[in-house]
Protein backbone atom coordinates (compact mmCIF):
# COMPACT_ATOMS: atom_id res chain seq x y z
CA UNK A 1 0.00 0.00 0.00
CA UNK A 2 2.82 2.56 0.74
CA UNK A 3 5.01 1.56 -2.38
CA UNK A 4 4.09 4.78 -4.37
CA UNK A 5 4.79 7.07 -1.22
CA UNK A 6 8.32 5.41 -1.03
CA UNK A 7 8.44 5.69 -4.42
CA UNK A 8 7.53 9.31 -3.89
CA UNK A 9 10.46 9.42 -2.20
CA UNK A 10 13.22 8.16 -4.79
CA UNK A 11 15.19 10.58 -6.98
CA UNK A 12 15.64 8.79 -9.76
CA UNK A 13 11.60 7.80 -10.05
CA UNK A 14 10.58 11.77 -9.51
CA UNK A 15 13.27 13.00 -11.83
CA UNK A 16 11.73 10.19 -14.40
CA UNK A 17 7.70 10.91 -13.26
CA UNK A 18 8.39 14.90 -13.58
CA UNK A 19 10.34 14.75 -17.26
CA UNK A 20 6.98 12.57 -18.49
CA UNK A 21 4.07 15.04 -17.24
CA UNK A 22 5.65 17.84 -17.55
CA UNK A 23 5.09 17.83 -21.68
CA UNK A 24 1.55 16.19 -21.16
CA UNK A 25 0.76 19.50 -18.13
CA UNK A 26 2.12 22.42 -20.31
CA UNK A 27 0.04 20.69 -23.57
CA UNK A 28 -3.43 20.80 -21.16
CA UNK A 29 -2.44 24.31 -19.83
CA UNK A 30 -2.13 26.13 -22.72
CA UNK A 31 -5.34 24.55 -24.52
CA UNK A 32 -7.12 25.58 -21.04
CA UNK A 33 -5.72 29.02 -20.93
CA UNK A 34 -6.73 29.54 -24.39
CA UNK A 35 -10.05 28.57 -23.79
CA UNK A 36 -10.24 30.76 -20.64
CA UNK A 37 -9.21 34.06 -22.00
CA UNK A 38 -10.71 33.56 -25.27
CA UNK A 39 -14.18 33.36 -23.62
CA UNK A 40 -13.39 35.34 -20.94
CA UNK A 41 -12.45 38.82 -22.85
CA UNK A 42 -15.03 37.68 -26.03
CA UNK A 43 -17.93 35.69 -24.67
CA UNK A 44 -18.50 36.35 -20.89
CA UNK A 45 -21.02 39.20 -20.68
CA UNK A 46 -20.06 42.03 -18.57
CA UNK A 47 -21.05 42.46 -14.83
CA UNK A 48 -24.40 45.10 -14.11
CA UNK A 49 -22.13 46.90 -11.83
CA UNK A 50 -18.47 46.87 -12.92
CA UNK A 51 -19.23 46.33 -16.72
CA UNK A 52 -15.76 45.30 -18.56
CA UNK A 53 -13.58 45.58 -15.69
CA UNK A 54 -14.72 42.63 -14.23
CA UNK A 55 -12.98 40.63 -16.34
CA UNK A 56 -9.94 41.21 -14.50
CA UNK A 57 -11.05 38.65 -12.45
CA UNK A 58 -10.02 35.98 -15.54
CA UNK A 59 -6.40 36.97 -14.27
CA UNK A 60 -6.71 37.96 -10.84
CA UNK A 61 -8.80 35.10 -9.35
CA UNK A 62 -6.31 32.43 -10.51
CA UNK A 63 -3.40 33.78 -9.41
CA UNK A 64 -4.87 34.47 -5.87
CA UNK A 65 -5.87 31.05 -5.84
CA UNK A 66 -2.54 30.21 -6.58
CA UNK A 67 -0.45 32.17 -4.66
CA UNK A 68 -2.21 30.23 -1.64
CA UNK A 69 -2.20 26.72 -2.95
CA UNK A 70 1.17 26.77 -3.59
CA UNK A 71 2.55 28.38 -0.41
CA UNK A 72 0.28 25.20 1.27
CA UNK A 73 1.69 22.34 -1.18
CA UNK A 74 5.33 24.18 -0.14
CA UNK A 75 4.26 23.98 3.45
CA UNK A 76 3.48 20.08 3.31
CA UNK A 77 6.78 19.52 0.92
CA UNK A 78 8.82 21.08 3.60
CA UNK A 79 6.83 19.44 6.82
CA UNK A 80 7.55 15.85 4.58
CA UNK A 81 11.28 16.52 4.21
CA UNK A 82 11.42 18.02 7.62
CA UNK A 83 9.79 15.53 9.91
CA UNK A 84 10.48 11.78 7.52
CA UNK A 85 13.45 13.42 6.40
CA UNK A 86 12.64 12.91 2.92
CA UNK A 87 15.04 14.44 0.52
CA UNK A 88 12.15 15.08 -2.47
CA UNK A 89 9.85 17.41 0.12
CA UNK A 90 12.71 19.64 0.48
CA UNK A 91 13.90 19.61 -3.51
CA UNK A 92 9.17 20.35 -3.94
CA UNK A 93 9.03 22.70 -1.69
CA UNK A 94 12.29 24.84 -3.12
CA UNK A 95 10.59 23.95 -6.69
CA UNK A 96 6.94 25.75 -5.30
CA UNK A 97 8.60 28.95 -3.81
CA UNK A 98 9.71 31.12 -6.78
CA UNK A 99 6.77 30.02 -8.65
CA UNK A 100 4.64 30.92 -5.70
CA UNK A 101 5.78 34.21 -5.47
CA UNK A 102 5.46 35.24 -9.00
CA UNK A 103 1.79 34.14 -8.85
CA UNK A 104 1.45 36.84 -5.37
CA UNK A 105 2.99 39.09 -7.14
CA UNK A 106 0.18 38.96 -9.93
CA UNK A 107 -2.46 38.87 -7.46
CA UNK A 108 -1.47 41.79 -6.00
CA UNK A 109 -0.92 44.13 -8.82
CA UNK A 110 -3.47 42.71 -11.09
CA UNK A 111 -6.11 43.67 -7.92
CA UNK A 112 -4.33 47.10 -7.50
CA UNK A 113 -5.40 47.65 -11.21
CA UNK A 114 -8.79 46.18 -10.59
CA UNK A 115 -9.03 48.28 -6.95
CA UNK A 116 -8.71 51.82 -8.76
CA UNK A 117 -11.64 51.89 -10.80
CA UNK A 118 -14.09 49.89 -8.61
CA UNK A 119 -12.39 51.57 -4.86
CA UNK A 120 -10.29 54.95 -6.14
CA UNK A 121 -7.60 53.58 -4.88
CA UNK A 122 -4.01 51.28 -6.23
CA UNK A 123 -4.14 50.47 -2.26
CA UNK A 124 -5.71 50.27 0.52
CA UNK A 125 -4.76 48.63 4.01
CA UNK A 126 -7.79 46.06 3.78
CA UNK A 127 -7.24 42.68 5.65
CA UNK A 128 -7.75 40.97 2.39
CA UNK A 129 -4.83 43.19 0.65
CA UNK A 130 -2.49 43.16 3.56
CA UNK A 131 -2.41 39.56 4.49
CA UNK A 132 -1.63 39.06 0.75
CA UNK A 133 1.26 41.12 1.25
CA UNK A 134 2.19 38.97 4.25
CA UNK A 135 2.03 36.38 2.13
CA UNK A 136 4.45 37.84 -0.41
CA UNK A 137 6.80 38.90 2.41
CA UNK A 138 6.55 35.19 3.68
CA UNK A 139 8.00 33.76 -0.26
CA UNK A 140 11.13 36.29 -0.01
CA UNK A 141 11.14 34.85 3.67
CA UNK A 142 11.47 31.76 2.23
CA UNK A 143 13.24 32.15 -0.80
CA UNK A 144 16.02 33.96 1.44
CA UNK A 145 16.40 31.77 3.95
CA UNK A 146 16.89 28.78 1.59
CA UNK A 147 19.96 30.55 -0.05
CA UNK A 148 21.48 32.01 3.42
CA UNK A 149 23.04 28.85 4.42
CA UNK A 150 26.37 27.43 3.16
CA UNK A 151 24.86 23.78 4.23
CA UNK A 152 21.69 23.07 1.99
CA UNK A 153 20.61 20.99 4.72
CA UNK A 154 20.33 23.50 6.86
CA UNK A 155 19.00 26.10 4.68
CA UNK A 156 16.54 23.27 3.89
CA UNK A 157 15.12 22.71 7.11
CA UNK A 158 15.27 26.58 8.03
CA UNK A 159 13.21 27.42 4.80
CA UNK A 160 10.88 24.43 5.78
CA UNK A 161 9.96 25.42 9.32
CA UNK A 162 9.32 29.37 8.18
CA UNK A 163 6.87 27.74 5.48
CA UNK A 164 5.08 25.68 8.33
CA UNK A 165 4.65 28.77 10.45
CA UNK A 166 3.68 30.94 7.87
CA UNK A 167 0.60 28.86 6.10
CA UNK A 168 -1.10 30.03 9.62
CA UNK A 169 -1.36 32.90 6.69
CA UNK A 170 -3.37 30.89 4.90
CA UNK A 171 -6.99 30.50 6.44
CA UNK A 172 -6.28 34.26 7.47
CA UNK A 173 -6.00 35.25 3.81
CA UNK A 174 -9.54 33.57 2.79
CA UNK A 175 -11.49 34.25 5.39
CA UNK A 176 -10.17 38.02 5.87
CA UNK A 177 -13.14 38.92 4.24
CA UNK A 178 -15.47 37.47 7.06
CA UNK A 179 -13.51 38.04 10.06
CA UNK A 180 -13.45 41.99 8.81
CA UNK A 181 -14.75 44.75 7.68
CA UNK A 182 -13.28 44.83 4.30
CA UNK A 183 -13.54 46.88 0.63
CA UNK A 184 -12.62 43.26 -1.07
CA UNK A 185 -15.50 41.24 -2.33
CA UNK A 186 -16.90 38.11 -0.03
CA UNK A 187 -16.51 34.43 -1.48
CA UNK A 188 -17.84 34.06 -5.15
CA UNK A 189 -17.32 30.51 -6.49
CA UNK A 190 -15.95 28.65 -3.66
CA UNK A 191 -18.97 28.92 -0.89
CA UNK A 192 -21.55 26.90 0.00
CA UNK A 193 -24.80 26.59 -1.89
CA UNK A 194 -24.60 28.01 -5.15
CA UNK A 195 -21.95 30.35 -6.86
CA UNK A 196 -23.02 33.98 -6.85
CA UNK A 197 -22.03 34.56 -10.87
CA UNK A 198 -23.22 33.11 -13.66
CA UNK A 199 -22.30 30.21 -15.09
CA UNK A 200 -21.57 32.32 -18.98
CA UNK A 201 -19.04 34.29 -16.63
CA UNK A 202 -17.96 30.95 -14.61
CA UNK A 203 -16.80 28.91 -16.92
CA UNK A 204 -14.09 30.82 -18.26
CA UNK A 205 -13.15 31.14 -14.45
CA UNK A 206 -12.51 27.83 -14.03
CA UNK A 207 -10.68 27.08 -17.13
CA UNK A 208 -8.41 29.70 -16.23
CA UNK A 209 -7.79 28.36 -12.36
CA UNK A 210 -7.87 24.81 -14.47
CA UNK A 211 -5.19 26.08 -16.89
CA UNK A 212 -3.37 27.72 -13.92
CA UNK A 213 -2.89 24.39 -12.20
CA UNK A 214 -2.14 22.44 -14.70
CA UNK A 215 0.70 25.39 -15.50
CA UNK A 216 1.57 25.40 -12.08
CA UNK A 217 1.77 20.85 -12.31
CA UNK A 218 4.56 21.91 -15.93
CA UNK A 219 6.66 24.27 -14.15
CA UNK A 220 7.03 22.14 -10.88
CA UNK A 221 7.92 19.46 -13.16
CA UNK A 222 10.77 21.17 -15.04
CA UNK A 223 11.87 22.88 -12.02
CA UNK A 224 11.86 19.65 -9.87
CA UNK A 225 13.91 17.82 -12.23
CA UNK A 226 16.67 20.83 -11.78
CA UNK A 227 16.47 20.54 -7.87
CA UNK A 228 16.97 16.55 -8.48
CA UNK A 229 19.99 16.97 -10.52
CA UNK A 230 21.69 19.57 -8.47
CA UNK A 231 20.91 17.67 -4.96
CA UNK A 232 21.97 14.11 -6.68
CA UNK A 233 24.77 15.30 -9.23
CA UNK A 234 27.39 12.80 -7.74
CA UNK A 235 24.70 9.68 -7.64
CA UNK A 236 25.55 6.86 -10.24
CA UNK A 237 21.94 6.98 -11.32
CA UNK A 238 22.42 11.17 -12.61
CA UNK A 239 25.80 9.36 -14.71
CA UNK A 240 23.50 6.81 -16.18
CA UNK A 241 20.93 8.79 -16.82
CA UNK A 242 23.07 11.87 -18.86
CA UNK A 243 25.40 9.48 -20.34
CA UNK A 244 22.24 7.42 -22.16
CA UNK B 1 -18.95 43.12 -28.53
CA UNK B 2 -17.72 44.89 -31.84
CA UNK B 3 -13.55 45.22 -32.89
CA UNK B 4 -13.96 48.71 -31.52
CA UNK B 5 -15.84 47.96 -28.37
CA UNK B 6 -13.09 44.66 -27.68
CA UNK B 7 -10.35 46.68 -27.16
CA UNK B 8 -11.86 49.92 -25.61
CA UNK B 9 -13.38 47.42 -22.53
CA UNK B 10 -16.06 49.24 -22.10
CA UNK B 11 -13.57 52.22 -21.01
CA UNK B 12 -11.77 49.87 -18.65
CA UNK B 13 -9.20 49.12 -21.49
CA UNK B 14 -6.13 50.76 -19.48
CA UNK B 15 -6.52 48.07 -16.41
CA UNK B 16 -7.80 44.92 -18.16
CA UNK B 17 -5.37 45.02 -21.05
CA UNK B 18 -2.06 45.51 -18.88
CA UNK B 19 -3.51 42.61 -16.32
CA UNK B 20 -3.71 40.16 -19.05
CA UNK B 21 -0.65 41.48 -20.57
CA UNK B 22 1.11 41.10 -16.71
CA UNK B 23 -0.45 37.54 -16.86
CA UNK B 24 1.33 36.54 -20.12
CA UNK B 25 4.75 38.10 -18.46
CA UNK B 26 4.64 36.33 -15.51
CA UNK B 27 3.61 33.04 -17.15
CA UNK B 28 6.33 33.20 -19.78
CA UNK B 29 8.84 33.96 -17.01
CA UNK B 30 7.97 31.14 -14.90
CA UNK B 31 8.30 28.68 -18.13
CA UNK B 32 11.29 30.00 -18.81
CA UNK B 33 13.29 30.47 -16.00
CA UNK B 34 12.52 26.78 -14.98
CA UNK B 35 13.28 25.03 -18.13
CA UNK B 36 16.68 27.70 -17.57
CA UNK B 37 17.12 26.40 -14.73
CA UNK B 38 16.72 22.39 -15.57
CA UNK B 39 19.15 22.98 -18.45
CA UNK B 40 21.94 24.60 -16.24
CA UNK B 41 21.32 21.93 -13.58
CA UNK B 42 21.71 19.64 -16.26
CA UNK B 43 25.12 21.33 -17.71
CA UNK B 44 26.32 21.27 -14.07
CA UNK B 45 25.97 17.42 -13.70
CA UNK B 46 27.68 16.95 -16.95
CA UNK B 47 30.73 19.18 -16.07
CA UNK B 48 30.93 17.54 -12.84
CA UNK B 49 30.89 14.12 -14.82
CA UNK B 50 33.67 15.26 -17.08
CA UNK B 51 35.97 16.31 -14.59
CA UNK B 52 35.71 13.59 -12.62
CA UNK B 53 36.18 11.24 -15.61
CA UNK B 54 39.48 13.75 -16.69
CA UNK B 55 40.94 13.26 -12.59
CA UNK B 56 40.03 9.07 -13.10
CA UNK B 57 42.16 9.19 -16.24
CA UNK B 58 45.17 11.62 -14.16
CA UNK B 59 45.40 8.70 -11.66
CA UNK B 60 45.54 6.10 -14.10
CA UNK B 61 48.27 7.65 -15.63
Amino acid sequence: MWTWFYKLASPPHVYSVAGAFAPWFLGLAALTLGFGVIDGLAFAPPDYQQGDAFRIIYVHAPAAWMSTFIYTTMAVAGAIGLIWRIKMGHAVAAACAPVGASFTVLALATGSLWGKPMWGTYWAWDPRLTSELILLFLYVGVLSLRSAFEDAARGDRAAALLAIVGVVNVPIIHYSVVWWNSLHQGATVAKLGKPSIDTAMLWPLLSMLLGSMLFFGAVLCFRLQGEVLNRERQASWVRQALKS
Amino acid sequence: MNGGGFWAMGGYARYVWPCFALAAVVFAWNLMSARRYHAAARLRARRALIMEAAEGDEHRS
